[in-house]
């Protein structure tokens, strides 16, 4: 069951998120599946708690569906939420570690990507260039990687970005043109159009 | 000069990339970009990079839907439950809400028909009204909402979560 995004299916969505309608929500999660694994890999950089927090997330839908108003895209909602998920993620990291003994355990800043070995962007790139580009991307900042994947692969607005990371349209597209710029260098091995 | 030129151009294919670009520099964006190779070399690196972001496939656990499914089920009844107890909570509180306004009205009505047949005074009917019927219905409403606080205490020391 595909759920094509129009303004009466937001309604509609709307609608079963208020009434708790699970056979609803059991398509949202068919349909959404890849794009939140895809969207959780970009913001944290790493491929572990992916799984759990696809989970958590669809039960925050669950209990927060009824703040969804129908009148705008439930993507960017959807987004918001998994994204205050994967901060409070990445908090609760971070106190486990200040917690614990091990003086030499360092745990990255939030939403700092952490691999020893192969990025998942790296296992994931299928052809030439994504190779190229895998290995710049985990260089990247979190929230810039984040605004490139909300913005080209999610196809939201800027305005939509701006609602689901919390920041104004100017940094949103300010992170993007600085991803952009950074992984252009990657390719192009620094050539410039000028 | 020619490298401003260019640099605004840069800038412009940027915001196109990004959406938000108007109508007018749009097509301005275009006359350029037929006539000038090294800004449409530009635009074709940002293109790649975005194709290049296009490229990459990740794994998915084919169970997740299903284990995600069975998750919002358990949760979704644990909801209702919860709705459940609220509403009976509701209807407890405006039962007890009716038995104070009730007994306040039996005590100020009625006093003087009790007195006379039980052949006590006005005011000790007022007072048996106030100590048997009144203040524990007060009281009950005004504990009816501490309910939910205390049970979950119990529950959070019995070891069970909803």
């Amino acid at each position: 069951m595909t759920l094509a995004v129009t303004e009466s299916d937001t309604e509609r969505i709307a609608r079963g998120l208020r009434h708790r309608d699970v056979a609803l929500l059991h398509a949202l999660v068919q349909q959404y599946q890849y794009r939140l694994v895809r969207y959780f890999i970009f913001l944290l950089g790493s491929r572990d708690p992916v799984d759990d927090l696809v989970q958590e997330t669809w039960l925050r839908v669950l209990e927060r569906g009824h703040s969804y108003d129908g009148e705008s895209r439930f993507e960017p909602w959807l987004f918001a939420i998994a994204r205050n998920l994967a901060i409070d993620h990445t908090r609760k990291r971070r106190m486990i570690s200040l917690d614990s003994n091990d003086a030499d355990e360092h745990e990255p800043a939030p939403l700092t990507p952490v691999s020893c070995e192969a990025s998942p962007f790296e296992q994931a790139a299928r052809i030439e260039d994504a190779q190229h580009l895998a290995q710049s991307l985990q260089r990247l900042q979190p929230v810039v990687r984040e605004a490139l994947a909300l913005r080209f692969q999610e196809e939201l607005s800027l305005q939509e970005i701006s609602h689901v990371v919390g920041a104004s349209v100017s940094t949103v597209s300010s992170r993007i043109y600085r991803g952009l710029a950074a992984l252009r260098q990657q390719m192009d091995g620094g050539e410039h159009a000028n | 000069m020619q490298t401003d030129r260019h640099q605004s151009i840069c800038h412009m294919i940027d915001k196109s990339l990004a959406g938000e670009i108007s109508v007018q520099e749009e097509q301005s964006l275009r006359l350029h970009l037929s006539a000038c190779a090294a800004c449409q070399q530009y635009l074709n690196a940002s293109n790649r990079v975005i194709a290049g972001l296009g490229g990459f496939a990740f794994e998915t656990d084919p169970g997740l839907p299903d284990k995600v499914f069975a998750a919002l089920k358990i949760r979704a009844a644990q909801l209702e439950t919860q709705r459940l107890s609220h509403r009976q909570l509701a209807w407890s509180y405006v039962a007890a809400l009716i038995l104070t306004l009730a007994g306040s009205f039996v005590a100020m009505q009625l006093s003087d028909r009790f007195a006379n047949t039980f052949s006590i005074t006005h005011q000790q009917v007022q007072l048996g009204l106030i100590a048997i019927w009144i203040v524990p219905s007060v009281c009950f409403c005004l504990l009816l909402p501490t309910l939910p606080l205390v049970s979950k205490r119990w529950m959070h020391a019995k070891g069970i979560s909803l």
